[in-house]
């Protein structure tokens, strides 16, 4: 393990920040192999260290004059040996780590009790045969893209975030590890496709996401989860709202991700831990909702499915979704799927 | 790949079978598996063509193998999709698999006996990413495409599947810190190598013939299609 | 579509083992090999003129090569035996399968092979559907008017009816009204001329054209009552033993007038059936040469045998599939035009990769394809549209006769013309 620049040494250095936390501070070349170091543990855990100077180093006794010059880069080198700015980002860390968990945790539980109590939504009417062509191919391939990078992130986020209090019991210290380490390289070099992702995603679905007054009556009928039927467009409040939420956190998730995978570009380390706080509090966002968005997509509306991979959808499950865009495209509705699916593929949607 | 004492870790059992016996296994299953199904293809043979031909027949198909490699006849606005990923996905692929550092390693230490120059890191990320991009983009659109869908069987999705997974695990290997990561990777790409020779990956090779006879028919009749 | 064809046919037996026996006896190594590659990838629906008007999945050309690749997997994949040996054959091709087909493999294919120009596999549909046509006769199925058709040409020398009488018939009659020397059965030549019936019964001034063409080039030629008729429907059809008795005529006349050259006429699958696949039916190579007409026009040209006055109106030539892009003579008719036609314009594409008129491989002469066959006309209609020209010719009478029906449907105001009838009006005497 040589080189250094671009994302070999960037990629320690991420994973060096998370795992070892305030070790950081005095080694920039810590050998992953020493992940489970007791020091490490007991630093990132933020515990009190009375003193004592952390990890194996020699020396007993800590002396807050040295400390000072080391601090500020009086003790030997031109550069500051210790960081003070790191003290800040830890506080953040943890308590994004706590809330962040609590609150993906509240959105699966949410899900789980209406599912639960309410179960599937299904068609009412029931299938008619007829379908109407509604998203185009190049929107399908903008949305699968993102999800399946969504996974994959998002996977590879949670572990790092999240592994050493959910995985370390379950695959034990050296699992971890490993796992750590695998998730740290996914999701550097996944990370970057998210950026034309998140772009593609905004142009491909950017007509028709502009909010409206009706939406408010969306809103007040309880988006139709509640057994009131709420009338919509292509695209109800619901959904318009998660569209600008993941471009949004999909933009803080880009800028903030790039700073951190890219330091050839001469970004400082304060930066990118602003960056890191940032990236964090993004994340727990998108994926809170981003969670909601695949469960109504999937098992819990009947039907919806399907406009995302064939491109069409049932005509009965157009008029109770989204009756006012049926209305429009009333004179679409075929029980031609071939030819429906055909003009979706071509965009006439 | 065997940098135990680098890293102060075991190498676990699992990774001594990814790369030993397991790797015998499917490298001997992939090279007779390649070979009978080519040999089997060729043997069936092709009747004499008798009639009397306006070019070189052998001149057409070697024109074709390359031609077929490039859009042509107008059809590059059509196919566009195809032709960009599917290229982003194979140069990618072959960057990685050819290239990177590790495998150049594994090439020299284990089959060849010599090795060359291998990518610098970044240039390996960015061809793995370049790689992914494509393999996702058609992946996606083998779900979406109504064509598609109405060709596609099991084998689509488990020949590319199995190369997702290979890169995957690839991937997770890079930090090259945990001999484990190396034996998933390797597990992985054993099964693919076991798999290769009943599969649709098999075009790695059969391109050539199926370009070749394809050109030879046209060769003969003075037309490059 | 099928709704017309599945009453008469799903009540015929269908032979599922012989249909599987005839796709067997031929699946060479190139067959096997093209049937082993096929990726999924859809890019040859982007080609096919069927699937572009349809847009129907099932018309995209890898589509069609479904029972094929069954037939291929269970019985001769390298892998086949080794399958079967273990208790998991792969799938083997049933009756249904076949029915389902009929349609795919006969009103929606003409065989014209541009798919083969985008597939990243070079795979050549074309050929594969020709072969799955001999498994569908071999089943006891197929369109019955195309059999029909295929049937007559055997039994009274035509598909149109046009036996040796009524050739010599007509062959007087145009030399009487035209005024010109039309040579018939004479006992020496050198060329031996055949005729597509097409032409003879629905285009006759085409023969004249063809006559006057060669009698100013000095040429010494014949027609012959032994084998006159180039159309091959044996061979469209999947009719093996029609196709070897069409050709057994040709070649008999040919022999019989010691021919060095046969030239066929206007029509793309005639020249295909004799110049390329006559010498494997025949078991032999082709004792003389064979020339398209425009192939022959070209050469003559370049010989300065033809002199032509100037054609001044905008034209633009239709390449029909079976001459250019599967024939190899795409550039005879652009050396004929060059020079002589004032204002040529060729369409987008062009050449190798044009579109097919919708109607070859025998799809015109099938009634239940009519719908799609006129909705591909529109592909046609939009290319010329382009090009701004007011004439349209081409060089088979199949395309011609496709062409026309389509003009007349869609009440088009351009003119569709034979490039040889347009060069015998314009011969310089």
């Amino acid at each position: 393990m040589v080189r250094n620049t671009g994302i070999a040494v960037l990629c320690r250095a991420v994973f060096v920040c998370f795992v070892f936390s305030l070790l950081t501070v005095f080694s920039i070349d810590v050998n992953p192999a020493s992940a489970q170091s007791p020091a490490g543990r007991d630093v990132s855990q933020g515990e009190s260290l009375n003193g004592a100077v952390p990890g194996n180093t020699t020396g007993g006794v800590s002396d807050s004059e040295f400390w000072r010059q080391v601090r500020s880069g009086a003790a030997g080198g031109l550069v500051p040996l210790v960081q003070s700015q790191g003290d800040e980002w830890s506080r953040w860390r943890g308590p994004l780590q706590t809330y962040g968990g609590w609150i993906l945790a509240v959105v699966v539980g949410i899900i789980l009790i209406y599912f639960a109590i309410r179960g599937r939504m299904r068609i009412e009417g029931g299938r008619t045969g007829m379908v109407i062509p509604r998203f185009s191919l190049t929107q399908r391939v903008a949305h699968w893209v993102i999800a399946i990078l969504f996974v994959i992130l998002g996977l590879s986020g949670l572990a790092i975030m999240f592994g050493r209090f959910v995985l370390i019991p379950v695959f034990g210290k050296d699992g971890f590890a490993a796992i750590a380490s695998l998730s740290l390289q996914a999701h550097n070099l996944f990370g970057p496709l998210f950026v034309p992702a998140v772009i593609a995603l905004f142009i491909t679905f950017l007509r028709g996401n502009g909010f409206k007054m009706h939406d408010l009556k969306w809103i007040m009928k309880g988006g139709g989860f509640f057994g009131v039927h709420a009338s919509s467009e292509k695209y109800n409040f619901g959904e318009k709202s998660w569209f600008w939420w993941a471009i949004l956190t999909g933009i803080a998730l880009s800028v903030t991700g790039l700073i951190m995978v890219l330091p050839g570009l001469g970004f400082e380390r304060g930066t990118m831990q602003i960056a890191n706080v940032i990236h964090t509090a993004a994340a727990i966002l998108f994926m809170a909702v981003g969670i909601g968005h695949m469960y109504v997509g999937t098992i819990g509306i009947e039907g919806a499915l399907e406009g995302m991979t064939r491109g069409t959808v049932d005509v009965n499950w157009a008029k109770e979704h989204h009756d006012m865009w049926y209305e429009q495209h009333a004179d679409e509705a075929t029980p031609d799927v071939a030819a429906a699916e055909a003009q979706a593929a071509d965009g006439k949607v | 790949m065997n940098d135990a004492n680098q890293s102060g870790h075991a190498i676990p059992w699992f990774t001594d079978f990814a790369e030993g016996p397991l790797w015998y296994v499917a490298a001997t299953v992939f090279v007779f598996g390649v070979l009978w199904r080519i040999v089997g293809l060729l043997a069936l043979g092709r009747g004499e063509d008798k009639s009397v031909p306006k070019q070189s027949g052998m001149a057409g198909g070697i024109k074709a193998i390359l031609l077929h490699s490039v859009p042509h006849g107008g059809f590059f606005t059509h196919t566009a999709f195809h032709v960009i990923a599917g290229y982003m996905f194979h140069i990618g692929l072959f960057a990685l698999l050819f290239f990177a550092a590790p495998h150049v390693d594994f090439l020299r230490e284990r089959v060849l006996g010599f090795g060359w120059t291998p990518l610098p890191d970044w240039a390996f990320i960015v061809a793995a990413q370049i790689s992914f991009a494509g393999l996702i983009l058609l992946w996606v659109r083998r779900v979406a495409d109504p064509v598609i869908r109405r060709l596609k069987d099991a084998h689509d999705y488990i020949g590319s599947g199995l190369t997702f997974l290979v890169m995957l695990t690839g991937c997770f290997a890079l930090q090259e810190s945990r001999p484990v990561l190396a034996g998933i990777h390797m597990f992985t790409v054993d099964i693919w190598l076991i798999y290769f020779p009943f599969s649709r990956l098999m075009h790695a090779f059969t391109f050539l013939f199926s370009r070749y006879y394809t050109g030879a028919f046209y060769g003969r009749r003075g037309v490059t299609p | 579509m099928s709704d017309t064809t599945a009453p008469q046919t799903s009540a015929a037996p269908v032979d599922v083992p012989s249909a599987v026996r005839v796709m067997l006896d031929q699946m060479g190594a190139n067959i096997a090999t093209w049937l082993d590659s096929c990726l999924h990838c859809g890019q040859c629906a982007q080609a096919c003129h069927f699937h572009e008007v349809s847009r129907d999945p099932r018309h995209s050309p890898a589509y069609k090569l479904k029972p094929l690749v069954k037939a291929y997997k269970r019985h001769k994949s390298p892998f086949a035996k080794l399958r079967t040996t273990l208790g998991f054959p792969a799938q083997d091709v049933t009756a249904d399968d076949l029915r389902e087909w009929q349609e795919l493999i006969y009103d929606t294919c003409t065989m014209c092979g541009r798919c083969t120009v985008v597939c990243p596999m070079g795979i050549d549909t074309a050929s594969l559907v020709g072969l799955t046509r001999t498994a569908m006769v071999a089943a006891g199925l197929g369109p019955p008017d195309l059999l029909a058709t295929a049937d007559r040409s055997a039994e009274v020398g035509s598909p149109l009816g046009m036996t040796p009488d009524t050739l010599e018939d007509r062959i007087e009659w145009l030399a009487d009204d035209y005024e010109v020397d039309i040579p018939l059965d004479k006992d020496k030549a050198r060329v031996l001329l055949t005729v597509s019936s097409i032409e003879a019964m629905k285009y006759p001034q085409s023969i004249v054209a063809m006559a006057r063409i060669l009698n100013h080039a000095g040429e010494d030629w014949t027609f012959s009552t032994k084998g006159y008729e180039a159309t091959n429907f044996g061979m469209l059809s999947g009719k093996s033993d029609v196709a070897a008795k069409m050709l057994g005529r040709i070649v008999n006349a040919a022999e019989s007038v010691g021919a060095e050259l046969v030239i066929i006429p206007e029509c793309g699958h005639a020249y295909g059936a004799l110049r390329w696949t006559g010498a494997k039916i025949l078991g032999r190579a082709l004792p003389f040469a064979v020339q398209h007409i425009t192939e022959y026009l070209a050469d003559a040209k370049a010989a300065g045998k033809l002199k032509l006055k100037p054609f001044a109106e905008s034209i633009t030539y239709h390449d029909p599939c079976q001459v250019s892009r599967r024939g190899g003579a795409t550039q005879a008719p652009r050396d004929i035009l060059a020079g002589f036609a004032q204002d040529f314009r060729e369409m987008a594409p062009t050449g190798n990769a044009n579109w097919c008129c919708g109607g070859g491989g025998g799809v015109a002469a099938i009634e239940s394809a009519t719908d799609l066959r006129l909705k591909v006309f529109g592909i046609k209609m939009d290319q010329v549209a382009e090009t701004g020209a007011d004439t349209m010719v081409s060089a088979c009478a199949n395309c011609r006769q496709s062409l026309d029906a389509g003009k007349e449907h869609f009440g088009w105001d351009k003119d569709i013309a034979s490039l040889v009838e347009i060069v015998a009006d314009h011969l310089d005497e």
